[in-house]
């Protein structure tokens, strides 16, 4: 146990190093795999242990036992039982029990303008009937679905959370290095869980005018959403998965997602907590810009040039990601090897760089384990400062 | 009034600038004076194309192709323009299953993808999201297309594809049609793993890889309905 606290203390290192400008003793490991990883890995049954929530300290316990990072690998995010109380559109289960975002909107052109009048009003009143068919009904019977669904999110996130602050004891993880809060850059927000992806790329086109209002009236319940619910600290983070804006040409992502993602990201950093950023397909384009945001927001690339990344942002930002999560499935140990030697020849120089993957691994057969093992081994004992 | 070789300049000029509004109004002004619905089809198609340039230039984006697809449909859906077509039993360029593998119900691209091959000339059989192997035989077998589209934006459907491909095998159906995979994460080395023919990490490459196939295909003679002749 005395070793274990240890341990602990040596990862919480490498990290607050990391966030405070100075070399840690070696490139640290922030792993990241999902609840359906841990619990296919464990061999249970997918739709089973996401509804028995009792069921996951067993799956993550094994998963964290037997891959190397500095972080609790556990990430338990959503879960179903609160969904299907509300009768969601938003997320639902595939056929094998995986559960995602389809391309839903519960938001008409019409609902432009009170939204950019109220908001929260517009979401509440208008938007959620419509996302969650649950909700669509008398106020009474609304109000009692809308306490079970409260009620099934806390005791299936607490239940997580609990677990995995035991697990991080347990193995020695660092407690920071991940993130602690969650939220989206406002025209995402209005593209993912508003619009979709489908009716704002025509509302640009067509109501200009009322997409950049729109996203101003999202600015203050993104920051609202983003900041955790305890004092924000340097080596806390919220995390901001980007997702429409290389989908976008320059001009209009200069006005319509630019201005008040930047001002997101600002404001957060202004009330001391840093952005965690998930930056989605490929940002080449946007470099410039993201070199504006505040000192050390954390960037986790899953595509473009490392080289040129490390150029243009590495002195100012922390970068991670960019290890194609792909190569773990098709490719030779060896293989594997060598590319994380690659990318840590390229990022870890002058510090700011923590290892992961280019995306989140989601499933247990999605990758060859024996290579995932094989890298993160391999970074663990070579990626020394 | 505009003459008409005035007005196919402005509507091919306000397709490529995304002007929705210009271009339904012109095209409805040019039915209006006498241009036949397969010219204004093909009028619109060459405003499609320079939107094309300017995505391969990298000038548009995404965003901007699913516009010019939604001022596509609009103009196919002006009533000269669905009274002609509608009657009009051409024989499609190419058939296409599509649909979104077992476990992934993600449709964005997929549907892109469908929009493109039908505004190319395919005839599109979508059999929607989260479709397991036997569904895509059945259809495959039902259907007799000459391509078979799987997508799948999660990664861990590469496993899923694979077997869906083994059930052609299976099957005997897998040398009767071509198949091309889309998502974004699709490499080389991912595609043989899967047992694919090609791989497409946007709708417009897998569009024109389907093009050049079934250029191929023609030159090999007459498409043959009953059965592909695709090796």
């Amino acid at each position: 146990m005395a070793d274990m606290k240890a341990l602990q203390q040596e990862r919480i290192q490498l990290f607050k190093d990391l966030y405070d400008n100075k070399l840690p003793k070696r490139v640290p490991i922030n792993l990241v795999l999902s609840v359906e990883f841990a619990i296919q890995y464990a061999g249970m049954d997918l739709a089973q242990a996401q509804w028995d929530t009792s069921m996951l300290e067993i799956a993550f316990d094994k998963m964290c036992g037997d891959f190397i990072t500095d972080t609790n690998p556990a990430m338990a995010f959503r879960y179903p039982s609160y969904y299907k109380i509300l009768g969601a559109r938003n997320f639902v289960m595939s056929s094998s029990g995986f559960l995602q975002h389809p391309e839903v909107h519960g938001f008409e052109t019409e609902d432009y303008d009170y939204f950019i009048q109220s908001p929260y009003d517009c979401i509440m009143e208008r938007v959620l009937p419509r996302i969650y068919t649950e909700l669509d009904t008398n106020p009474v019977q609304r109000s009692i679905v809308f306490a079970k669904a409260f009620k099934a999110f806390f005791d299936d996130v607490v239940n997580g959370n609990i677990i995995i602050a035991k697990l991080t004891e347990k193995y020695g993880f660092s407690p920071i290095g991940g993130f602690d809060g969650f939220c989206e850059a406002p025209f995402d927000f209005m593209s993912d869980q508003l619009r979709g992806f489908k009716n704002i790329v025509g509302d640009i086109r067509r109501i200009p005018d009322k997409v950049v209002g729109a996203c101003e009236a999202a600015l203050p319940l993104m920051i609202k959403t983003g900041m955790p619910p305890h004092p924000p600290s340097p080596y806390g983070a919220t995390f901001i998965p980007l997702h429409m804006a290389p989908f976008l040409r320059e001009k209009d992502f200069e006005k319509y997602y630019w201005p008040t993602f930047k001002k997101l990201v600002d404001d957060l950093a202004a009330s001391g907590q840093s952005a965690y950023l998930f930056v989605e397909h490929d940002w080449t384009r946007f470099l410039d810009y993201l070199y504006e945001l505040p000192e050390n927001t954390r960037m986790m690339f899953e595509y473009g040039d490392p080289k040129l990344i490390k150029d243009k942002l590495g002195k100012k930002h922390i970068l991670t990601g960019f290890y194609p999560i792909t190569l773990l499935k098709t490719a030779t140990k060896q293989q594997c090897i060598d590319k994380a030697k690659e990318l840590i020849d390229i990022l870890a120089p002058g510090g700011k760089y923590m290892f992961t993957f280019d995306k989140n691994i989601i499933t247990a057969d999605s990758v060859n384990i024996e290579n995932l093992q094989a890298v993160l081994e391999y970074v663990s004992e070579n990626a020394n400062y | 009034m505009n003459n008409l070789g005035e007005l196919k300049d402005l509507i091919i000029k306000y397709v490529e600038q995304l002007d929705e509004d210009k271009v339904v109004s012109l095209a409805t002004e040019a039915l209006d004076a006498g241009l036949e619905p397969l010219e204004l089809l093909g009028v619109v198609n060459e405003g499609m194309s320079r939107v094309g340039k300017l995505y391969e230039n990298k000038n548009y984006y995404i965003a901007d192709l699913i516009v010019a697809g939604l001022i596509f449909r609009q103009v196919l859906s002006l009533d000269k323009m669905r009274a002609h077509f509608y009657q009009d039993h051409k024989r499609p360029l190419g058939k296409v299953v599509l649909g979104t593998v077992q476990g992934d119900i993600h449709d964005i691209g997929k549907d892109i993808f469908k929009g493109m091959l039908e505004a190319n000339g395919f005839e599109v059989t979508d059999l929607g999201v989260d479709i397991p192997k036997e569904v895509f035989v059945e259809n495959v077998q039902r259907v007799k297309p000459h391509i078979v589209g799987l997508s799948g934006p999660l990664t861990n459907t590469i496993e899923t594809m694979k077997e869906i491909v083994e059930a052609f095998v299976k099957a005997e159906l897998r040398d009767q049609v071509k198949i091309i995979i889309g998502a974004n994460h699709m490499t080389t080395d991912i595609c043989r793993y899967i047992g694919a023919d090609s791989f497409a990490n946007d709708a417009t490459i897998g569009t024109k890889v389907c093009l050049e196939w079934m250029e191929s295909i023609n030159k090999q003679g007459e498409i043959n309905d009953e059965k592909s002749g695709i090796h």
